[in-house]
């Protein structure tokens, strides 16, 4: 065993406790003890279940003793998003509406993770009823980044962010409408894995938008990203929009080389008007790819702007639909933010819906073929470094609505088309601060996202740093 | 296609069952409003056959490089 048992990976981590170098209990406490110390600086836990989290990790260690071992995840402690549901217990999905809503089933997602021997460590927070991409809560209070406290994690996925930065959970699902993953990624220095649309069962997954919704993970490396999308991933008879297309094998896929592919630069959109730090970090990342055998083309997009309108009136319309009866009857529980998130789709007749509904397959048909040349594109996944949560709050000035449209402004495009996008941790800005670049790939190809991920991590060290807690 | 106006997304979220006042309407306008904005030169010329499940085919579609 190389290192101190919280700040291994996933990958080792399973590893050492399939090989009994160390028990779960061993494991267990050792992220106890850390979100112990975190958890009052960062706020990215919704609920810590120690006593239960080390019985099951006592149960793990017994029956590996016995020779029973459940699957690749045996004994290895998890939190996830608060919107997974796990019968019998609450899930708040973030917010009073669901303070104590308990689900009956258990979501696919996370009943594969169960399976595979994962123990769970409680529930991580996130923006209210996932729709927000700061990482506030008007009503638990917002989740903190800990590279700095005073700013932004990204959201809504911010406790899996932030959990996962402070190496409080091996990994986290997360999920990404917006840009739920890949921001939370970015600000935080994690790996996140946004998955193509229907890769991954939604089934007990709390819905937003049934048309941009997708589960994946973040982790702390793209190797744990592929070791959890494969244990996900595949058709569901509870989901009948969950794909049949083929899977591949995705940690096999982490081991190859950049020899050979061709990697798309965007020559407009996703590089223009960047933060100077994001611009350094872009024109860094590329340079590490193209020592390590990519070939790096510049290519034509259609307009991502008519992809990010048609995205934000898609997600509107199907949030505002979804929300329409508490809208109705419990405005008042609502954070402001989130109700006026949601009051937008009262403004998006159907057929203004339907029509962005009806253009997807040619824009989908239309990117296919401006990229019909590489086999993935790379891009910044936000043109800013995370901002302070004040100056991102609804009463953060003047600047603060353009603030909140530009944070997603790179992530929305490939949530319309459903594409699958890896945010991989690609350096540090001067304040020290995270900034990550996410991988676009065809659909249902995070094989390949995975293998220049995870290339990229073996000859860089940003996802290996560590915040240091604060005083 | 334009973004709506106050009186519209009153309209349109009364016959919703979730009425707004002005003032949350005009807040509405300006918040989505640009999104109206930047699908404006898509609405409206969209083929007569085209439907939604054309997004599937063209997810499943073999890409060449």
């Amino acid at each position: 065993m190389s290192r101190e048992p919280a700040l291994m990976t996933l990958t080792e981590v399973a590893r050492a406790i399939a090989m009994k170098q160390v028990s779960s209990r061993e494991v267990t406490r050792a992220l106890l003890h850390r979100i112990a110390q975190w958890q009052p600086h960062l706020n990215a836990f919704m609920s810590i279940e120690s006593e239960a989290a080390l019985k099951a990790a006592d149960t793990a260690d017994a029956e590996l003793a016995k020779g029973k071992v459940r699957g690749p995840l045996h004994g290895v402690p998890l939190a996830h998003k608060d919107m997974y549901y796990d019968a019998g217990k609450v899930s708040t999905c973030g917010s009073l509406i669901r303070r104590d809503f308990v689900p009956s089933v258990t979501s696919t997602a996370l009943q594969r993770l169960k399976d595979a021997g994962q123990v769970r460590l409680g529930t991580l927070h996130l923006a209210e009823f996932a729709y927000g991409p700061t990482g506030h809560n008007a009503h638990y209070g917002p989740v903190r980044n800990p590279w700095n406290v005073a700013h932004i994690t990204g959201g809504s996925s911010s406790g899996s962010g932030s959990s996962v930065a402070a190496r409080l959970t091996y990994a986290a699902l997360g999920s990404d409408t917006g840009g739920s993953i890949r921001m939370p990624a970015h600000f935080c220095g994690v790996t996140g894995l946004k998955t193509t649309v229907g890769r991954v069962s939604r089934a007990g997954a709390m819905p937003l938008s049934q048309s941009l919704d997708t589960v994946g993970p973040l982790a702390r490396t793209a190797e744990d990203c592929a070791l959890l999308l494969a244990l996900m991933a595949g058709p569901d008879p509870e989901d009948s929009t969950a794909s049949h297309e083929p899977l591949s094998d995705y940690v096999a896929a982490t081991k190859g080389s950049l020899k050979g592919l061709k990697i798309g630069l965007p020559a407009s959109f996703y590089v223009d008007d960047l933060d100077s730090e994001v611009a350094r970090v872009l024109d860094e990342t590329i340079a590490v790819l193209k020592r390590e055998g990519a070939d790096i083309v510049k290519v034509e997009l259609p307009d991502q702007r008519q992809l990010s309108a048609a995205s934000q009136l898609v997600l509107a319309a199907e949030a505002a639909a979804f929300h329409k009866r508490w809208m109705i009857e419990r405005p008042q529980d609502y954070g402001p933010q989130t109700l006026m998130r949601l009051q937008n789709g009262l403004a998006v007749p159907a057929i203004s819906y339907l029509e962005a509904m009806r253009w997807r397959g040619p824009a989908l048909a239309a990117h296919n073929a401006a990229t019909a040349g590489v086999d993935a594109l790379i891009a910044p996944a936000s043109p800013v470094l995370a901002p302070t949560i004040e100056e991102s709050d609804v009463g953060g000035g003047p600047n603060a609505p353009a603030l909140l449209q530009r944070l997603s402004l790179f992530t929305r495009p490939v949530n319309f088309l459903g594409l699958p996008s890896l945010t991989v941790p690609s350096g540090f800005a001067k304040s020290g601060l995270p900034v990550g670049m996410q991988l676009i790939g065809r659909s249902f190809d995070e094989a390949t996202l995975l293998t220049i991920g995870a290339a990229f991590q073996r000859v860089t060290d940003y996802h290996e740093r560590l915040p240091k807690l604060p005083s | 296609m334009t973004r709506p106006t106050t009186k519209e997304i009153q309209a349109t979220a009364q016959v919703a069952s979730v009425p707004v006042n002005e003032e949350i309407a005009t807040r509405i306008s300006s918040s989505i409003g640009p999104a109206f904005e930047g699908f404006a030169a898509i609405a409206g010329t969209l083929p007569f056959d085209l439907e939604p499940a054309h997004y599937p085919l063209a997810q499943a579609a073999k890409v060449s490089k």
